[in-house]
């Protein structure tokens, strides 16, 4: 009787073990995506690592968050096409690239905001890299997402187009499991680092009751970040439900 | 042997070897970490990057105290109760007690967390904030600020920036760090302020300096080495560049140029020449800016920054 408890308690654990650290068919996936050829020594002169970490770190939190990361990539694999053909499923996304409120096809004053995928290892970034958002938007297809971070610089700001592209409601009221974090102006790599580093610190310290609001109101508070210049701070910026505490749950609209 | 012992003896190596296999795989996720334990530590919990010991009021009670008296000084709400933790975080590489002010649900209210020396790090409230129509305007908000960092004990001096803060509604106000008249890149009280006038967080970051070089190169050798390093780079890209601010900072070494060095800056800083190179040409389409510290003693490259 002992042995058949036994038995039936390794079991137990093995299922739930499986279940929390597999990303298994059953978890909500994760896309996450850096640009880092576009930051090389053949297009720079030197090779900035900063998107290595950024990248690293949010596939590693994220999984710990508890999503599967069904689709990443860091370098020449990470192309706007890759990202619009498996974007739809997922219900979180993270991006580290340049990223700009840049003029919609029809023109001023009307936004279309993007960032740059990887250029690949044989050539820089230019205009032809960007993503756009109107672009995401239709592969979206009215899908909401639960956590969308974009690692770039201007995707936070009044007038960005991301936030929709995924759904997400500029308010900071929604009643909806969803988050939206970006920064509002030019932003350091080394800021970039250190505030998603303590976002995610926060976030994944294994309190059920903290919430990704939380995570950003600690992160956004605990200065030392470095800025460009006077007029232009270090300024991060969410939208989303202030309650939700980014675990993957089930979409309950859309 | 009996088949009936043997099919017994093979349950039992069945069910020890998945109960040593499930605790294998969960201690990849779940490491107990008994380097920090004493009397204080109630359990432990381990995270990648994070490590954290639980903390109780009886055994740690000038912690509590320090957390309540900050509490109490920024005017943030009083929970029905607290937890405490060490934390060891290894993004950072930091080490402080952090007491959370937890509402009837358990749901944390504000956290305060205590550095090394005993000194307040960061105080921040985690109840939701208002949002009202209007805002306070910049000058009450700075005056809140400022008695808000006085009575947590902190000296604010000099200037004060403040802008409006998209994420809160509210304002953000900084004290930059100056040493002997030279900022401190990135050493700062802060306050953020909530659009109805309470406090929102309050922040000190603070740095250990190393030694003034006993002689500086002069902004003309700074210059020369900069544009050096400049041009190697941004010739390969047929870019250009302009060196559009020169001066003196006290920085944190770190690896931004050279991908075989940590690229997480060193805690202890030194004086260098700060620069900032804006690159014309191709490069300005993926890359506006670039930093560079140069070793005011020597003119050696101790790294910099980027902005993508």
């Amino acid at each position: 009787m002992k042995r058949a408890r036994l038995l039936l308690v390794s079991a137990l654990i093995a299922a739930s073990t499986i279940a929390s650290t597999a990303p298994g068919a059953l978890a909500q996936q994760a896309q996450v995506r850096s640009n880092s050829d576009g930051f090389s020594v053949a297009c720079l002169g030197f090779t900035d690592t900063y998107p290595q970490q950024l990248y690293s770190l949010a596939v590693s939190q994220m999984s710990r968050l508890g999503y599967a990361i069904a689709n990443s990539s860091i370098g020449a694999s990470f192309t706007g096409n890759a990202f619009l053909s498996t974007v739809a499923p997922a219900y979180a996304v993270y991006v580290h690239s340049h990223g700009d409120n840049y003029w919609a096809t029809s023109g001023y004053p009307r936004v279309d905001s993007g960032f740059l995928q990887d250029p690949g290892k044989s050539r820089c970034n230019n205009s032809s890299d960007i993503v756009r958002s109107s672009s995401i938007k239709t592969v979206t297809a009215g899908g909401p997402f639960n956590l969308v971070i974009m690692s770039t610089c201007f995707l936070g700001s009044d007038n960005s187009t991301m936030p929709g592209a995924f759904q997400i409601e500029k308010t900071k009221l929604s009643p909806q499991p969803e988050f939206y974090l970006s920064y509002v102006g030019h932003v350091y790599d080394s800021s970039m680092l250190r505030f998603e580093q303590a976002f995610w610190s926060y976030i994944n310290s294994g309190n059920p009751n903290y919430t990704l609001w939380g995570a950003f109101t600690y992160a956004n508070s605990i200065g030392g970040y470095a800025y460009p210049s006077a007029s232009d701070p270090f300024m991060p910026n969410w939208w989303g439900s202030a309650t939700y505490n980014g675990r993957p749950i089930a979409r309950t609209n859309g | 042997m009996s088949a009936i012992r043997f099919t017994t003896k093979l349950k039992s190596a069945l069910g020890i070897s998945l109960l040593l296999a499930c605790l294998t795989v969960m201690g990849g996720s779940f490491r107990t970490d008994t380097a920090h334990q004493t009397g204080t530590v109630a359990a432990t919990q381990s995270l990648p990057g994070v490590v954290a010991l639980a903390l109780d009021a009886a055994s740690s009670p000038v912690v509590f105290s320090h957390a309540i008296v900050a509490r109490d000084a920024l005017g943030f709400p009083v929970g029905v109760r607290r937890s405490g933790k060490h934390v060891q975080d290894k993004f950072q590489n930091l080490e402080y007690d952090e007491v959370d002010e937890l509402d009837a649900s358990g749901r944390p209210i504000s956290m305060t967390q205590i550095d090394g020396s005993g000194h307040l790090r960061v105080a921040v409230r985690l109840d939701e904030s208002p949002r009202p129509s209007t805002r306070i305007a910049r000058d009450p908000a700075l005056g809140i600020a400022q008695r808000g960092a006085i009575s947590a004990g902190l000296t604010v001096a000099g200037t004060a920036q403040i802008d409006a803060d998209g994420a809160t509604d509210g304002w953000t106000v900084r004290w930059s760090r100056t040493q002997n008249g030279i900022d401190v890149r990135g050493d700062e009280t802060r306050v953020q302020v909530r659009p109805d006038g309470h406090i929102q967080s309050l922040a000190r970051v603070e740095h250990e300096l190393a030694s003034e070089p006993t002689q500086r190169i002069k902004a003309d050798r700074a210059k020369e080495i900069v544009a050096r390093q400049s041009d190697s780079w941004f010739a390969a890209t047929g870019s250009g560049y302009t060196i559009e601010k020169m001066d003196v900072q006290w920085v944190g070494p770190n690896g931004a140029f050279d991908a075989t060095k940590p690229i997480d800056p060193q805690p202890v800083y030194r004086l260098a020449w700060v620069a900032n190179v804006k690159p014309s040409g191709d490069a300005s389409k993926y890359l506006w800016m670039v930093t560079l510290y140069v070793d005011a003693g020597d003119g050696s490259i101790l790294g910099g920054d980027f902005v993508e």
